[in-house]
């Protein structure tokens, strides 16, 4: 034989190979049962859409079998579809293609006793600060939606710092400028029968409406005998902080006797 | 000298506040009786009121002598004052607190007729100097009657009781009153807090000085001195009453603000085969009672600063005082006495200064609150 | 026709009514008796409204009645002593002496209150013993120093004798002349005499100018370092300068008796003693210094009396229960000093270690505290006391003021722990509080 044809040979039994393997895909697609999607009767008339997963359909009102839908209306039908999609399935990891609010989820009305809707939940860890970020899915682009944890451990830092403060000045008579040897916390251990949720109230030392403050001011007057504090002094807005953070959780009932 | 008579209207008025007040102190069924008496005379006379307010006084009297004769009420078998808690600075620094001290001193030597004695409740000094302790012995040595000191944690924890037993003698120890025995305890030892952590004895003072630091140990009686309890009482009948003098109250009230004793139970157990136990304590600036097994406890008051109630643990039985007024320095203190009962319960008198004085009856306590309940307060602390 | 004869009859009535005043007492022409207006600074409408009681409205015909009664002779046993008597309205319905004097030039126990603003107190007398305006005038009527009448009926029987009175009560209240009817005529009248308006009313309403810079300063050492507030207490509601409780200052303690007379009331009462025990302690002895305990009985009403108001007291001098001190600065040094010592003293009377430039700034703030109508009597009574302040001050202790005493060897009080000067600037002193 010639080489010719060993050339020719090898060439057709290539070209077999590969039509083979082209073919044999198509075959082995075609080898499951073509997928049909059982797409719900219209109740309402309309067109009943359906998505690729053969679950999440909706029914366009209006719109009349054969009809086409303005470009507008598929939007429109589109966003509802993925916000029904998203609803139901809350633990999918979704990549928005685009920044598009409108096709956020529509977050559903809490109830009274809620979870915390504060904080968002549910965050995704950002390789490079440490820091998470809020959650897809939620709000974006405001003041409150850009805290991090980080942020949360900086501020919760710095109120236990100034809380602590108003400790340790209301346990320290020389820090309060007492000149008797008197603490608050001789008569208010733990800040105990202080009150502040009871502010505003009519207070009948001063004999005039007063505010916490007010009072921790004439209590440094009177039975401490020292010097008031401006109202914007520092440590008196320590000692006010100290005094609300015992009474955490206790209702406010002001102008309670 | 110009007689002042009184016009119809104002007697009127203090004849019916009289009346009413005699009404109060009956109990039902000499209250029922009077009600009876008073409609009859009515009727058989066809008077009108203010007659009627006679028979309420005959009722009352009528009740003394009942209950004299059944030799329960009646005059007591003795009294006895007290002062508790002047915490003390000294005087260049803080007069209030002497103020105080001497104000119950005072009310003490003006009683009449003159208790039997006067027992100091402990807390002598506020920080355990031995100016501050002087300044007290000065004090207390102007009442008449004599003193039964009781040390508290206050004069102590400055040099571990050096001071006060050189000027007082021992902190522990017990004698017979008519009939009553009395012990003195030192009921507020602590376990070891400041060798470890290398405290001063001025910052050991500072700190036990502190309700709410939590550094410190819970007060406790001690093994030494619970087996010295023990002794003292094995010689003494079951049948003869206690009086117990303690500082810290023998119970656990409130453990954050020490008032508490650790070994309470113990101590309690101890006392529990006697018939008649009052214990008397200080420490807690307030007005607290409680009733346990067969034991009465009474707080006393302060002349320093009153304690508002603490969050938890307070004894269903305390008649609470009215939440005090800063702008006040006496509200919410003040000194007492006891009148000892021939069975050798007490009554206790909360002399409340700037307020009227509340008797808490040994009726009361032992009864579980059932009988002789005092009048409670309008707006307790919170 | 109808309508003109009712016309008459009304003109008849009012002139025969400005007739019969003209026989009422000369006083009652005084300007300064007559109904005020209650369009002033600082008049509480609330509180008016809520002190008027349902049974005693207010009307035009039955306040000239209770005026006419005011200034009413015949309501006292010799028909020499009338309300105004001791309730002048030129002297701030006071007497200016320090204890009353009555029927056949008797005195009595206690200094005149004065009627200016009373409808606004809870309770009548300094010892709080009657509930009400209308409860109160039988106290003077049947008081044996006071008008001397033997009860009540007397009085009702002199006013019914008048026609002119028999006519006006059935004008007014449908009936003869009673003793309650009188009682709520007289009360009446004296709900017309509001005294706000003063320089102060003006100042807190927005007038920054409306008190000196002295009075100012004043203020604000009465709701600090002076601790007047407390008990003195100022609120737009009930601008009264009273919270209308009792407290023993330690007047009564002036006199030496007090201490001895107050135990023993207490040991009676403490021994069981009924009213008539206590009674006839009162009689037998000058008991009038025990204040609101001879109408309470309980011990910490001791020598209490009830806290006054502070308004148009330059023509109400001289003060406290007993009259005892002449001047403003008499009364601040009292308290400057903290009291007389006593066993029944209120805790809230400490030394208060006022310098002799903060007692005139305290008294420059009650100086402004005057109704337009005394301002010039006011200023008068004013510069005499001021005068007699330079040099005269019976009450004045220094040493005690400063909490020096305390710190005396004895152990005797007063004791007091004087704080620092407040440095910071005081709301009160830019009209706030």
């Amino acid at each position: 034989m010639s080489r010719r044809i060993i050339a020719y040979a090898t060439l057709g039994f290539a070209a077999v190979v590969i039509a083979a393997a082209a073919y044999s895909r198509e075959i082995r697609a075609q080898e499951s049962p073509p997928v049909t999607h059982q797409v719900p009767a219209a109740k309402d008339g309309g067109v009943v859409v359906m998505l690729c997963d053969g679950k999440t359909s909706m029914e366009v009102k209006g719109l009349k079998a054969g009809q086409s839908m303005t470009h507008e209306q598929a939007l429109q039908v589109t966003r509802e579809l993925m916000a029904k999609w998203q609803r139901e399935h809350p633990d999918q990891k979704w990549q928005i293609a685009q920044k598009d609010e409108s096709s956020q989820p529509v977050p559903a009305p809490s109830a009274a006793a809620g979870p915390d809707v504060s904080k968002p939940s549910g965050t995704v860890p950002s390789p490079q600060t440490g820091a998470k970020s809020p959650a897809l899915g939620m709000q974006q682009g405001d003041t409150y939606a850009s805290f991090t944890d980080r942020d949360y451990k900086i501020w919760k830092n710095e109120t236990e710092k100034f809380v602590a403060e108003g400790k340790r000045i209301f346990h320290d008579t020389k820090e309060l400028g007492g000149t008797i040897g008197v603490s608050c916390d001789m008569c208010h251990p733990d800040a105990s029968n202080t009150h502040p949720e009871t502010y505003p109230k009519y207070q009948v030392q001063l004999q005039k409406v007063a505010l916490l403050r007010d009072m921790i001011d004439w209590c440094i007057e009177n039975p401490v005998k020292g010097k008031a504090f401006n109202p914007n002094d520092p440590k008196l807005r320590a000692l006010e902080a100290y005094i609300y953070a015992q009474r955490k959780g206790t209702a406010l009932d002001y102008g309670k006797h | 000298m110009a007689v002042r008579h009184k016009s119809v209207e104002t007697k009127y008025m203090e004849d019916r506040d009289a009346v009413l007040k005699g009404l109060r102190q009956l109990d039902r069924r000499t209250f029922l009786k009077v009600l009876a008496a008073s409609t009859g005379a009515v009727m058989a006379k066809g008077l009108m009121p203010p007659h009627s307010f006679q028979l309420v006084e005959v009722a009352n009297a009528a009740v003394d002598k009942a209950t004299s004769a059944s030799g329960m009420a009646g005059k007591p078998p003795f009294t006895f004052a007290y002062i508790s808690d002047t915490h003390l600075y000294e005087r260049t620094l803080n007069q209030r607190f002497v103020r105080g001290a001497v104000k119950a001193v005072e009310d003490v030597n003006a009683l009449d007729p003159q208790p039997d004695f006067v027992l100091f409740g402990g807390d002598l000094a506020q920080l355990g100097r031995r100016g501050e302790l002087d300044l007290g012995k000065q004090i207390l040595q102007e009442l008449k009657a004599p003193v039964k000191l009781m040390v508290g944690e206050h004069d102590w924890f400055y040099d571990l009781g050096e001071a006060w037993q050189d000027m007082f003698g021992p902190p522990t120890y017990s004698f017979d009153w008519k009939g009553v025995h009395v012990v003195v305890l030192m009921s507020v030892y602590e376990k070891d807090f400041w060798t470890a952590r290398k405290l001063s004895p001025a910052e050991r003072m500072q700190i036990v000085a502190g309700l709410d630091n939590g550094i410190q140990s819970r007060f406790e009686v001690g093994d030494a001195q619970r087996k010295w309890l023990s002794d003292d009482l094995a010689k003494v009948p079951h049948t003869t009453p206690l009086l117990v003098f303690s500082h810290s109250p023998l119970y656990k009230y409130y453990r954050n603000w020490n008032f508490w004793t650790d070994d309470a139970e113990q101590v309690q157990a101890i006392l529990k085969p006697y018939r008649h136990v009052t214990v008397i304590h200080g420490h807690t600036h307030q007005m607290l009672q409680n009733q346990i097994g067969n034991i009465s406890f009474y707080g006393m008051l302060s002349t320093a600063w009153p304690w508002p109630y603490a969050p938890t643990g307070l004894p269903p039985l305390t008649i609470q005082m009215n939440r005090a007024d800063p702008f006040d320095q006496f509200d919410g203190l003040g000194d007492g006495q006891f009148n000892v009962r021939p069975d050798g319960l007490a009554d206790m008198i909360y002399n409340l200064w700037d307020r009227n004085p509340v008797t808490i009856k040994a009726d009361y306590l032992t009864s579980r609150g059932k009988t002789a309940r005092p009048p409670g307060p309008q707006f307790a602390s919170y | 026709m109808k309508r003109a004869l009712l016309a008459v009859s009304t003109l008849l009535v009012t002139f025969s009514l400005c007739v019969f005043l003209s026989f009422a007492h000369a006083q009652g022409s005084d300007p300064l008796a007559d109904p005020k207006s209650d369009k002033q600074a600082g008049f509480p409408t609330d509180l008016n409204s809520w002190v008027i009681p349902p049974d005693n409205p207010q009307t035009p015909a039955k306040i000239a009645l209770g005026k006419a009664l005011f200034f009413e002779d015949r309501l006292s046993a010799d028909g020499k002593i009338s309300c105004d008597h001791c309730h002048g309205p030129a002297k701030g319905f006071t007497d200016q002496l320090p204890t009353s004097m009555g029927i056949n030039a008797q005195f009595g126990q206690r200094n005149a209150p004065s009627v200016l603003n009373s409808m606004f107190n809870v309770t009548q007398f300094w010892d709080g013993r009657s509930p009400s305006l209308e409860a109160q005038v039988e106290g003077p009527v049947t008081n044996p120093v006071e008008m001397g009448q033997k009860s009540t009926d007397a009085a009702v029987a002199a006013i019914k004798s008048v026609p002119e009175y028999q006519k006006q009560f059935k004008e007014v209240f449908g009936r003869d002349p009673t003793f309650a009817d009188i009682e709520r005529a007289i009360a009446a009248y004296e709900r017309t005499q509001f005294a706000f308006d003063s320089p102060f009313d003006k100042f807190m309403a927005g007038d920054k100018n409306a008190i000196s810079d002295s009075a100012k300063r004043g203020w604000s050492i009465f709701n600090g370092k002076g601790r007047c507030m407390s008990c003195h207490g100022w609120n737009p509601t009930q601008p009264l300068f009273t919270e209308m409780k009792f407290h023993n200052i330690g007047v009564s303690a002036h006199k030496s008796d007090f201490v001895p007379l107050a135990r023993k009331a207490l040991d009676t009462l403490r021994s069981g003693a009924s009213a008539q025990d206590i009674d006839k302690l009162a009689i037998g002895t000058d008991m009038s210094g025990l204040g609101r305990f001879l109408v309470t009985k309980q011990p910490h009403d001791i020598g209490a009396f009830r806290t006054m108001g502070l308004r148009n007291l330059l023509v109400t001098q001289p003060y406290f229960h007993d009259g005892s001190q002449q001047t403003l600065w008499d009364t601040i040094d009292h308290y400057n000093k903290g009291g007389v010592q006593n066993p029944y003293l209120d805790g809230g009377i400490v030394p208060l270690g006022l310098t002799e430039a903060q007692e005139d700034d305290l008294i420059a703030f009650l100086s402004a505290l005057t109704s337009p109508e005394y301002e010039k009597a006011a200023k008068e009574e004013f510069d005499l006391q001021f005068k007699r302040s330079r040099t005269n001050r019976p009450q004045r202790d220094t040493a005690a003021a400063n909490g020096e005493k305390g710190r005396a060897p004895g152990l005797a009080g007063p004791f007091g722990d004087i704080g620092p000067e407040q440095t910071e600037e005081d709301p009160a002193l830019l009209g706030g509080r």
